[in-house]
């Protein structure tokens, strides 16, 4: 699968894509740390609310260990569903313009094709995920002074210890997205249905069903997954959330590749 | 007309009573298809004959519905088998667009683990060297063909699949890519090369194998399906034609106007008509005299009557017909 793995990272690490992704982080870094540190209160904050609407950071939780990658964290729901957008596009496109026929006949054993492709997105994600926590970082470091809150306690080994359970956190759920993103794309095989489809699901459905159904924010997959990636929430606990993301991966993960392999490719 | 015995020597491929049926429709037709190996083979029908579909068979990219065969030695159902020693260039060629022609060819050898040193040479070989470091989407359509042809060399393969390579190219561009396919031949590999235009074909395959609605109607070597000699006739007037033509089949002769192949309907000669002559009919002198006497019956004079030789298209429009009228044939007696 490795040499799969290394082709599709050919197509996705060059310059241009380089350079956008820099930019793109550099701009969440940016916009999510103003955000956070002009919104922190001065009280401890309260509990938190219902899955993604964690009401904010206080100049006390941003000032103890792990303060330096909070904003990182609060803003990370976000970077799973432009992960989300960005593999369905990729993977759709792949399937409906013909690129997808084109690499099945070097790799014709699908399951391995499939599943490289979607190890080369990791590989880039697990960068941009720690190019972007670095990014924030370094944002709110310059932040930090301008809101009174002391950053003394971002550089000890327990901040550092913290910072990487941040990025892995986030990275778990970004895979949860982009497995998800696959099976969507598989589905639909076209970038605007399976955008629609993805987007309306994940987006609208999923947040205005949950408000008048609360197991929704336990249940649905596009929230578990934002659980994870928050470390959990008053909802739902981040083991409950990891081994329900897991299985949720698993079953789209298997679903992708049985109707990959039972399809023929016409595109 | 069909070979029935399968060629002597190694096959490149051999598939027996391929089928490939969706809800409504059956695109291939239990194929028969025996390709030896190191021919260039040109694999002809109408648009709409099943070649495209035999092929991604063949590339395991569409499952058959029915049948088997071997690939190069190797069971068409596993292409992980066989897939490394063949190259293809199957419907429109299919890059990133926003990559280069370069990379694009990169890509491809990373994921067939083929030494990238070769991509120079292929670009080379394809004539796209000084535009190798374009995006994919700049390419014209010729260019983009030409990339195609250069990923499927990539792996110096043994047998090279291309699929309509000339579709949609100009005067120029057919006439570069016959030159390329006919070079591509060279040195022992087999090309299975498909075009619903037989015209660019002729000139450069050894082996032919003609299908319509995914059924074979010939396969054997090109000069096997040579034209021979018709007798040419012509009226006045159409519908003296007409009333000849009637009078021709009455009695049992194949005939079928001139310039059937006319695009625009404006050009097609209703005046002229052309008898094939059988083996049953003898003499060509004797059918002349035959057909005069009949067209005399008709109360025909005709103003032309003359030998004239066949090209391989007009057998092939031959096949399709005699094979419609076959199939509508069928279709009566089920009525």
């Amino acid at each position: 699968m490795t040499h799969v793995v290394r082709a599709e990272l050919l197509r996705l690490v060059h310059r241009r894509s380089g350079l956008g992704l820099l930019a793109a982080a550099t701009a969440f870094a940016a916009v999510v740390g103003l955000s956070i540190y002009a919104g922190a209160t001065a009280a401890p904050a309260g509990p938190a609310g219902p899955a993604g609407r964690r009401s904010g950071a206080s100049v006390a939780s941003l000032s103890g260990t792990g303060g330096g990658t909070e904003a990182f964290v609060v803003g990370a729901s976000f970077v799973g569903f432009f992960v989300f957008v960005t593999v369905i596009a990729l993977m759709a496109a792949d399937l409906s313009g013909g690129t997808f026929r084109t690499l099945a006949q070097r790799e014709p054993r699908r399951v391995r094709l499939l599943a490289g492709k979607v190890a080369a997105v990791l590989a880039v994600a697990a960068g941009v995920v720690a190019a972007t926590e670095a990014l924030t970082f370094a944002a709110s470091l310059v932040l930090a002074p301008l809101y009174g809150v002391p950053t003394a306690g971002w550089f000890s080994l327990a901040s550092l210890g913290d910072a990487a359970v941040d990025a892995g956190t986030v990275l778990a759920g970004v895979a949860g997205w982009a497995v998800f993103a696959t099976l969507v794309a598989v589905v639909f095989r076209s970038v605007p249905v399976a955008l629609a489809a993805g987007f309306g699901w994940a987006g609208p459905f999923e947040n205005i069903v949950s408000e008048s159904w609360s197991p929704g924010y336990r249940w649905f997959p596009g929230q578990v997954l934002a659980a994870v990636i928050r470390g959990g929430n008053a909802e739902l606990g981040f083991g409950r959330a990891a081994v329900t993301a897991a299985v949720y991966a698993a079953v789209a993960a298997a679903a992708a590749l049985w109707v990959l392999c039972r399809r023929d490719v016409t595109a | 007309m069909r070979h029935d015995d399968p060629p002597s020597g190694d096959l490149a491929l051999s598939v027996r009573d391929l089928s490939k049926r969706y809800r409504n429709r059956t695109a291939v037709d239990g194929l028969s298809l025996d390709l030896p190996a190191g021919v260039v083979a040109g694999f002809v029908g109408p648009n709409g004959a099943g070649k495209t579909t035999t092929m991604a068979m063949f590339l395991g990219l569409v499952r058959p519905t029915g049948g088997d065969g071997t690939v190069l030695g190797h069971p068409l159902d596993h292409p992980a088998g066989y897939l490394h020693r063949v190259g293809a260039l199957i419907e429109s060629p299919a890059f990133y667009p926003a990559r280069s022609g370069r990379d694009n060819l990169r890509i491809l050898a990373a994921i067939a683990r083929i030494d990238p040193g070769r991509i120079p040479a292929v670009l080379d070989l394809v004539g796209l060297t000084d535009r190798a470091g374009d995006r994919f989407r700049q390419y014209s359509l010729g260019m983009k063909q030409r990339l195609g042809i250069a990923a499927a060399l990539l792996g110096d393969p043994e047998l090279l699949i291309l699929d309509e390579p000339a579709n949609g190219l100009d005067p120029e561009g057919v006439r570069d890519m016959r030159t390329l396919v006919a070079g591509l031949g060279q040195g022992g590999r087999t090309v299975l090369v498909s075009s619903h235009d037989l015209s660019e074909l002729e000139q450069v395959c050894d082996w032919l194998v003609l299908i319509d609605r995914g059924r074979s109607l010939y396969q054997g070597p090109a000069a096997g399906l040579q034209g021979g000699t018709a007798l040419g006739l012509r009226t006045r007037r159409p519908e003296e034609a007409a009333r000849v033509r009637q009078a021709l089949r009455c009695a049992g002769l194949a005939v079928s106007p001139f310039d059937r192949a006319a695009a625009d309907p404006a050009d097609a000669d209703f005046t002229g008509l052309e008898v094939a002559v059988g083996d049953r009919h003898g003499d060509l002198a004797d059918l002349a005299a035959r057909v005069n006497q009949l067209a005399f019956d008709a109360g025909v004079v005709l103003t032309e009557l003359a030998p004239r030789r066949r090209s391989l298209e007009d057998r092939y429009l031959d096949l399709v017909k005699t094979e419609l009228v076959k199939t509508d044939l069928v279709k009566g007696d089920h009525r």
